[in-house]
């Protein structure tokens, strides 16, 4: 392998381990709150109307973890234009 | 977690400067990204307990306007929180 090469292998792993973690945090923050706000007496099994719930709740999760990161970048992009 | 990465010392040291200084920069930022992932994580969290508490079941996937404006707002606000009180800190240093 040349520099090229490990230079990619290590870019590539890298990608990798972040998308890895940013996903897992992503699945952890849904779990906790689509389970409290879905299921808030657990029976013996998931009932249709929670698994609906969950199902709806996973879509707005994501949505709203959008909208938040692109108005946290938005505002970290201000606040760098503020102090120069 | 396991790593597909299978690189020793002799693999690094074929590394030239240029590609080194590209390393340095591609770690710079994702350094950078992973903490706005993170920071990014931790407000949904937070911002989803004020802006979805009054419906009690979903009955669609998408955010409606309302909800958008409250996610909105919860950053900008918690923001400014936060600005304000490294602010006020800033300010008692002399008086400690």
């Amino acid at each position: 392998m040349d520099s090229e090469g490990v230079k990619k292998a290590i870019v590539q792993a890298t990608l990798q381990e972040t998308n890895t973690a940013n996903a897992r945090a992503l699945i952890e923050g849904i779990t906790g709150s689509c389970f409290e706000k879905c299921v808030p007496k657990p029976g013996t099994s998931l009932s249709s109307s929670e698994k609906t719930c969950m199902s709806y709740c996973v879509e707005k999760y994501i949505a709203s973890w959008n909208e938040v990161n692109g108005t946290y970048i938005r505002r970290l992009r201000q606040g760098a234009e503020g102090n120069h | 977690m396991s790593s597909s990465l299978a690189l020793d010392q002799a693999d690094i040291e074929k590394l030239n400067d240029k590609d080194k200084a590209e390393l340095r920069q591609f770690f710079a930022n994702e350094e950078q990204k992973s903490k706005i992932q993170s920071q990014s994580h931790a407000l949904t969290s937070l911002c989803w307990k004020k802006c979805m508490a009054s419906s009690s079941t979903f009955k669609s996937g998408a955010l409606d306007g309302t909800e958008k404006a409250c996610l909105a707002n919860c950053v900008e606000r918690f923001m400014d929180v936060n600005m304000a009180t490294v602010r006020q800190l800033a300010g008692m240093g002399g008086r400690h």
